[in-house]
């Protein structure tokens, strides 16, 4: 019989690398969504030359303005990437909101109480790298031990843990016992410290009016890497074979569990990154909702991907710009935040559109 | 076995030059054919041949990419299922499409009705017609505990119930008991003296002298031969389909065709002395979630290159049994012993490292990840083998399984297509070239390994079998076909409720005595 429904991962492209959609047609639609887009800015009365102006001010307007739309698209790109590897096992990690919050907590708390500040060669930022990456990897860990052991669904139980992690940044920042910075006075901000300056990311280029930091080339290293795993390494494949199959798999020798296991550990571990990134990266102050909705954008861009490493990237990019391009068109133009988020929806929608117009020309 | 369809009354179902590629494969290459109201009509053909394309060209599953069908004098164009299911064609697939967790009514209510449902009514229906065709059936059982025959005798009620004008069963009998096939051809006849078409999918000729109106056969996807006196041409219509000699098949694969009267004999002589048992299996006890007892203290020794054949209807124990001993379940109590080597609680993967090999009943569920490549397939059990510093050595994947594909003549366009494109019998080959060339094969579980398979298959599987046990592999054969069983085995034991009721030589003379047995007559 030929009747295969193909579930979520469609065959890969060669090495993953080619998103399987025709560009053309995906350019097409997020054209046709900035255009509704700007219909919308035009019917409640912002001049759209003023909102034009704004987006491109605050994407590509300025070196530093390219600067912080990569930066923000780094977070997007891990998050995304993970949620593609855990996808290939048919699980759906919607946990990247809550892997973030526990990287940038724990990235946090090591690079100001961690006595790292004055280790050598970098060491200074990477220990706190690596443990927000662990403390995402463990968090994303849970969500896998628990669907093993008693079968709770991932989708659940990472997104429950999400607001868990939310719940655990709000009390870190707000307890004094924990994060919050000294309290001098009243006035003082529910935040942390500013972490110590060796435990900032190096910036690329090292000059301020471009602060693209370390983050962007680790991530693209990462893309690579997941990739070939996942196209070009066993691993890969039986991934696959588990997500297609668990019980074909498991007679063939393939452990369930610890395939599970390892796809969230793996997309939790990014989801840490992601954080320790943000944090480090640009942030420098932890603050109460310093993720905000980054991990859930994450996984609209793993999404949207459909499996694809290299359209994860595409993806990241277009969000971390829109974001720098929506939040000036915000603060210049005055286009209300609601709208500016209604035009990303739209990009959304008509991209999740143009894959099913793509994929019913195919069949 | 000329065409002599002159047909004076307007045929039901008339394809006309239908031609089905997919890709670069013709599945169906200029087809044409009548089906006639009330009639039987037998598709005859080896795997591959485009039995099931034809049969998804009429349900609506495909397209035809050329020629035209006509439905009633009408043309006919179905935009798919539902469509063809609503011009009163109704279709038996091979590959059952059944809600597990509901019970047999619950399905056969799906897609038939909306609103609100009279549970009790359908339920009696169903009892009514199901009685009316010679079926126990009860229609408040969940599908889950149903046996595979049963499952099928659901997706036959399932299409019979919409009083359809036209039955497709594609490869029915596959499935079923020796008296279900006798049950479900006169079903068939029934139904055609009804006035309804049935088209009947087999590669078993027997089934065709019993049931058969005409016949139409297919080989590479080409009309081949018809005939309208089947009965009479027997031999012609088998020398179509293969395009060979009856008298060159392998004898017991052409006595589970029905080609000659009975088997036996053909089977390779036994290691005379046994010197050690390879596989012992001590008292293996099965209690389900229900607390029924589903193998009770199954106790057998079996020999190097010895083949243990293991009789029974589906359902008593056989899937436990297979289940345990391939690592996919627990026993409640009991002990497994590969050799020296105790495998009662080993993963599926230990127990494939110690030289188990496992044909599964099941082909699509546990056999295979048919949305993966052939190759992939092939090797799924030691992807490992192929990998140089974590890396996947895919040529060498590649060419290693295109060997074995030549070696188990796995018929597809090529080791990366996925499995899903390939027939039944290549996919059983596959498998099968997959775990009889385990290492150290020591141990082959073969679970129903010929089911739905042409003669050609069944042929080469039944080699396959002969030869791992020819290198002293231990070969456990489950199977329902009674006659398979005599004629590759070299002892049989009868299952019966999950009991071991009898156990005795392969011998056809036994015939009678095993069918009682199974059927639970223990004298």
């Amino acid at each position: 019989m030929t009747n295969v429904t193909a579930s979520p991962p469609a065959k890969p492209s060669w090495l993953g690398l080619l998103p399987r959609p025709s560009v053309v047609i995906s350019v097409g639609a997020v054209l046709a969504a900035a255009v509704l887009g700007l219909l919308l800015i035009f019917a409640i009365g912002v001049p759209v030359s003023d909102a034009i102006g704004a987006f491109i001010d605050g994407t590509i307007g300025s070196p530093y303005a390219i600067a912080a739309s990569l930066n923000r698209s780094i977070a997007f790109a891990l998050v995304g990437i993970g949620f593609v590897i855990a996808n290939r096992a048919n699980l759906v990690n919607v946990g990247g909101e809550g892997q973030i919050a526990v990287g940038g907590i724990v990235a946090t708390a090591v690079a100001l109480y961690g006595h790292v500040a004055g280790l050598p060669l970098g060491l200074a930022f990477i220990i706190p790298l690596i443990a927000a990456a662990i403390a995402g990897m463990l968090w994303g860990m849970i969500a896998g031990v628990l669907k093993i052991k008693v079968g709770t669904n991932e989708v659940i139980s990472t997104l429950l843990l999400s607001f868990i992690a939310v719940w655990l940044l709000y009390w870190c920042v707000q307890s004094p016992d924990l994060l919050r910075k000294p309290m001098t006075s009243s006035a003082t901000l529910p935040e942390s410290l500013e972490i110590p300056d060796p435990t900032k990311l190096p910036l690329l280029t090292g000059d301020y009016s471009f602060p693209v930091h370390i983050g962007l080339p680790i991530t693209v290293v990462i893309a690579v890497v997941a990739a070939i795993v996942l196209t070009k390494t066993v691993f890969g494949l039986q991934l696959r074979a588990v997500g297609f199959n668990p019980v074909a798999a498991s007679r063939a020798g393939i452990s369930y569990a610890r395939m599970v296991l390892a796809s969230l550990a793996i997309a939790g571990a990014l989801g840490g990154l992601a954080g320790g990134f943000m944090l480090l990266g640009d942030q420098y102050v932890l603050k109460d909702g310093f993720s905000s909705g980054y991990g859930f954008d994450g996984l609209v861009a793993g999404l949207l991907a459909r499996g694809s490493v290299v359209g994860v990237v595409a993806a990241a990019l277009l969000f971390g710009f829109l974001r720098s391009g929506g939040i000036n068109m915000e603060m210049v133009a005055g286009v209300p935040t609601a709208l500016v988020m209604v035009i990303q929806g739209l990009i959304v929608v008509t991209l999740a559109g143009a894959a099913f117009f793509i994929d019913g020309r195919r069949a | 076995m000329t065409n002599r369809t002159k047909s004076m009354a307007e045929p039901l179902l008339a394809l006309k030059g239908v031609t089905k590629r997919f890709g670069s494969l013709v599945a169906l290459s200029d087809a044409s054919l009548d089906i006639m109201p009330g009639e039987v009509h037998c598709i005859l053909g080896e795997n591959g041949a485009g039995k099931s394309t034809l049969c998804n060209l009429i349900f609506g599953v495909h397209v035809p990419d050329a020629g035209a069908m006509r439905f009633r004098g009408e043309t006919y164009r179905p935009s798919g299922p539902s469509d063809a299911l609503s011009n009163g064609i109704a279709m038996v697939h091979q590959h059952f499409s059944l809600v597990h967790d509901m019970t047999v009514v619950d399905n056969v209510i799906l897609g038939q009705q909306r609103g609100f449902v009279n549970t009790k009514a359908w339920a009696q229906r169903l009892e009514k017609l199901a009685n009316d065709y010679g079926f126990a059936l009860d229609p408040y059982a969940k599908i889950d505990d149903l046996s595979v025959g049963e499952r099928q005798r659901v997706e036959i009620v399932k299409c019979l119930i919409r009083e359809p004008r036209l039955f497709v069963l594609d490869e029915p009998t596959a499935v079923l008991l020796p008296d279900e096939i006798t049950a479900l051809l006169d079903i068939c006849r029934r139904v055609a003296a009804g006035g309804c078409a049935v088209v009947l999918v087999t590669h078993k000729l027997a089934e065709i002298k019993k049931a058969a109106d005409r016949v139409t056969v297919l080989r590479g996807g080409r009309v081949v031969a018809r005939s309208d006196h089947p009965a009479d041409e027997i031999d012609a219509l088998v020398r179509a389909m293969i395009q060979g000699d009856v008298k060159s098949l392998d004898k017991s694969a052409a006595s589970m065709l029905g080609v000659t009267e009975n088997g036996g004999s053909a089977r390779v002589a036994p290691n005379e002395t046994p010197p050690r048992e390879a596989v012992q299996i001590d008292a293996l006890t099965v209690t389900d979630g229900q607390g029924v007892t589903r193998l009770d203290k199954f106790t057998l020794a079996i020999g190097p290159g010895e083949i243990v054949g293991v009789a029974g209807v589906e359902g008593n124990g056989q899937s436990e049994l297979a289940a345990v001993l391939s690592g996919m379940a627990t026993p409640t109590s009991g002990r497994v012993f590969l050799g020296e080597l105790e495998t009662t609680h080993l993963s599926p993967k230990e127990i494939t490292a110690a030289g188990v090999g496992v044909v599964p009943e099941d082909r699509h569920a546990v056999g295979c990840v048919v949305e993966m490549s052939v190759a992939e397939n092939i090797f799924l059990n030691r992807l490992e083998s192929f990998t140089s510093y974590g890396f996947l050595r895919r040529k060498a994947l590649v060419s290693a399984a295109r060997e074995l594909m030549t070696r188990f003549d796995v018929r597809a366009a090529g080791p990366e297509v996925p499995f899903s494109a390939l027939s039944g019998g290549n996919q059983q080959k596959a498998v099968l070239a997959r775990e009889i060339t385990l290492p150290k094969l020591s141990f082959l579980l073969a679970a129903q390994p010929t089911r739905g398979l042409d003669v050609g298959a069944v042929a080469a599987v039944y080699g396959h079998i002969r030869a791992a046990c020819a290198r002293g592999a231990a070969v456990l054969l489950i199977s329902s076909e009674l006659d398979e069983l005599i004629a590759v085995a070299d002892r049989i034991v009868v299952l019966y409720r999950g009991r071991i009721v009898g156990n005795c030589a392969a011998d056809p003379r036994e015939r009678e005595h095993i069918g009682a047995m199974m059927a639970g007559q223990v004298q």
